[in-house]
């Protein structure tokens, strides 16, 4: 209860802010109003258009996540496993990492165009090398004395990955997709936004093209909030089903 | 069949000719240091032998040689036993699992689970993840995992160093009470001449690196209780041997 009553004051505080900024910048070309946008926002929320491209954006987040995670999680297990194969694909894991967005954007409109594709796959090679590489090194930090001692007890390799690597690797993993969950929304947005067909990205760059302002403003406060919520369901079956392996 | 009896466990593997292990001059180096120097010999079916040394000298590695964790030495191991159970040093249990689940891990027999847990008086600890323990409620659990698997050679490798007084009395009397029940073979790995006349039929004392066996000693008829006056005896004239060996 005290918790929500200083979220809720948090949320106070953000709208106080923005309206006294508001009135001191006194542009709604810069920044509206919070009740201009509310008006917006709710307005913008009865269209059928907005909705299917919520949904849109919604299920490309989905496919991301799944890919990222499932992709992620299973290619840092096994290189994290073998040092050979760890040090040969790293460097070149961190060079797709550190590759910027907008050069992916290109590159996947060269090839696909615009449409639903681009914005997946641009989004998952942003984000599939940090999971990757978050596994893999928590995979390598696993203790070895617990390897040595499943050795000695010649216990199956398959359990050993069961009750010892995957157990290793949940820190990391933890961080991991909380980073993911995270960005994930602005990633495809932004994605959407440059070489998408459809979706929440799309409204927002066809806002900008006629000057609505107050509908940025609307839409971004959809994505926001609904990433705020799709993000504190994730994180609570992530800690659900990471539960096994706390240490208390 | 009164003489029978008084044939100790020794004596009876030899007369059965049942050696299960056969370490034949073993030395090991780490890079130009040389912590092994030539160690050989037999220990048989239900015999308990202790390797007694100063701290350094390279007991820990040989046994890590004899539960086969290092592989590059000079020399040969013969080992004939299919299951072998190891009390390591630190408890190395899975931090995120529960007690039986760590036992669980060696050994799936769930009677067998909890017979153990009862004769190690850990019953009521079956649900605590190894943070809840105490270090000597671990290290018994440590104790447990390797006698859950049914041994047929126990290795001990100073499990009891980290312990008070109590503790280890207590962990070295389950210790004698379970090999009166299942007659395994044992090598204790220690520095302490208390330790090792408890828990052995015979003491090779080894030199400090590179180490060796340098006396032979049969104290098989030693009382296994600190109470009893042969047993100071025992101990004292190790104690001196010490002083000679290592000291002066």
């Amino acid at each position: 209860m005290e918790n929500l009553w200083k979220y809720l004051t948090g949320v106070l505080v953000i709208f106080i802010t923005w309206t006294v900024l508001s009135f001191a910048i006194n542009s709604q070309l810069i920044l509206p109003d919070p009740l201009t946008v509310l008006k917006t926002l709710v307005s913008e929320l009865q269209k059928s258009e907005v909705l299917e491209a919520l949904l849109i954006t919604l299920s490309k987040i989905g496919v991301v996540l799944a890919i990222t995670v499932t992709f992620g999680v299973l290619i840092g297990f096994f290189i994290g496993l073998n040092d050979l194969i760890y040090d040969i694909l790293r460097p070149g894991i961190l060079v797709i990492q550190a590759i910027p967005i907008i050069t992916w954007l290109a590159l996947v409109m060269f090839i696909w165009g615009i449409g639903w594709l681009g914005p997946v796959i641009v989004s998952i090679l942003s984000l599939l090398p940090h999971t990757i590489l978050s596994t893999a090194v928590g995979i390598r930090t696993t203790d070895k004395r617990l390897i040595e001692m499943a050795k000695v007890y010649r216990v199956p390799r398959s359990k050993v990955i069961r009750n010892i690597y995957l157990g290793s690797i949940v820190p990391q993993l933890l961080s991991a997709l909380q980073v993911i969950i995270g960005n994930v929304w602005k990633v495809v947005v932004v994605a959407e936004y440059m070489c998408g067909d459809k979706g929440i990205g799309v409204l927002i760059a066809w806002a900008r093209q006629s000057v609505a302002v107050e509908k940025v403003y609307a839409y971004t406060a959809i994505i926001i909030l609904i990433g705020l919520i799709v993000e504190n369901i994730l994180n609570h079956f992530v800690r659900k089903l990471l539960k096994n392996w706390e240490l208390v | 069949m009164a003489n029978f009896d008084k044939i100790n466990l020794k004596t009876l593997g030899n007369i059965l000719n049942t050696v299960i292990l056969n370490v034949k001059s073993v030395s090991k180096s780490y890079g130009k240091l040389k912590v092994i120097g030539d160690i050989s010999f037999d220990l048989s079916r239900g015999e308990s032998i202790a390797l007694l040394g100063p701290s350094g000298c390279g007991k820990t590695t040989l046994i890590r040689i004899i539960a086969g964790l290092i592989d590059d030495y000079e020399g040969a191991i013969e080992c004939k036993v299919q299951k072998m159970g190891y009390v390591f040093q630190e408890p190395r249990l899975i931090p995120w699992r529960t007690v039986i689940d760590n036992l669980k891990f060696v050994e799936e027999n769930e009677e067998r689970i909890f017979k153990t847990l009862e004769a190690l008086k850990l019953k009521d600890f079956a649900n605590f993840k190894p943070s809840k323990l105490s270090g000597g409620m671990r290290q018994r659990v440590n104790l447990a995992r390797a006698l859950i698997i049914e041994p047929e050679l126990l290795l001990l490798d100073e499990p009891f160093a980290s312990l008070d007084v109590h503790l280890k009395v207590s962990i070295i009397s389950d210790i004698i009470e379970r090999r009166k029940d299942m007659n395994f073979s044992m090598i204790v790995v220690t520095h302490d001449v208390r330790e090792a006349l408890l828990l052995s039929d015979k003491i090779y004392m080894l030199s400090d690196k590179p180490s060796s066996i340098i006396e032979e000693i049969d104290v098989s008829n030693v009382p296994k209780d600190i109470s009893n006056p042969e047993f100071h005896k025992a101990e004292s004239q190790i104690l001196s041997k010490i002083l000679g060996r290592w000291i002066g």
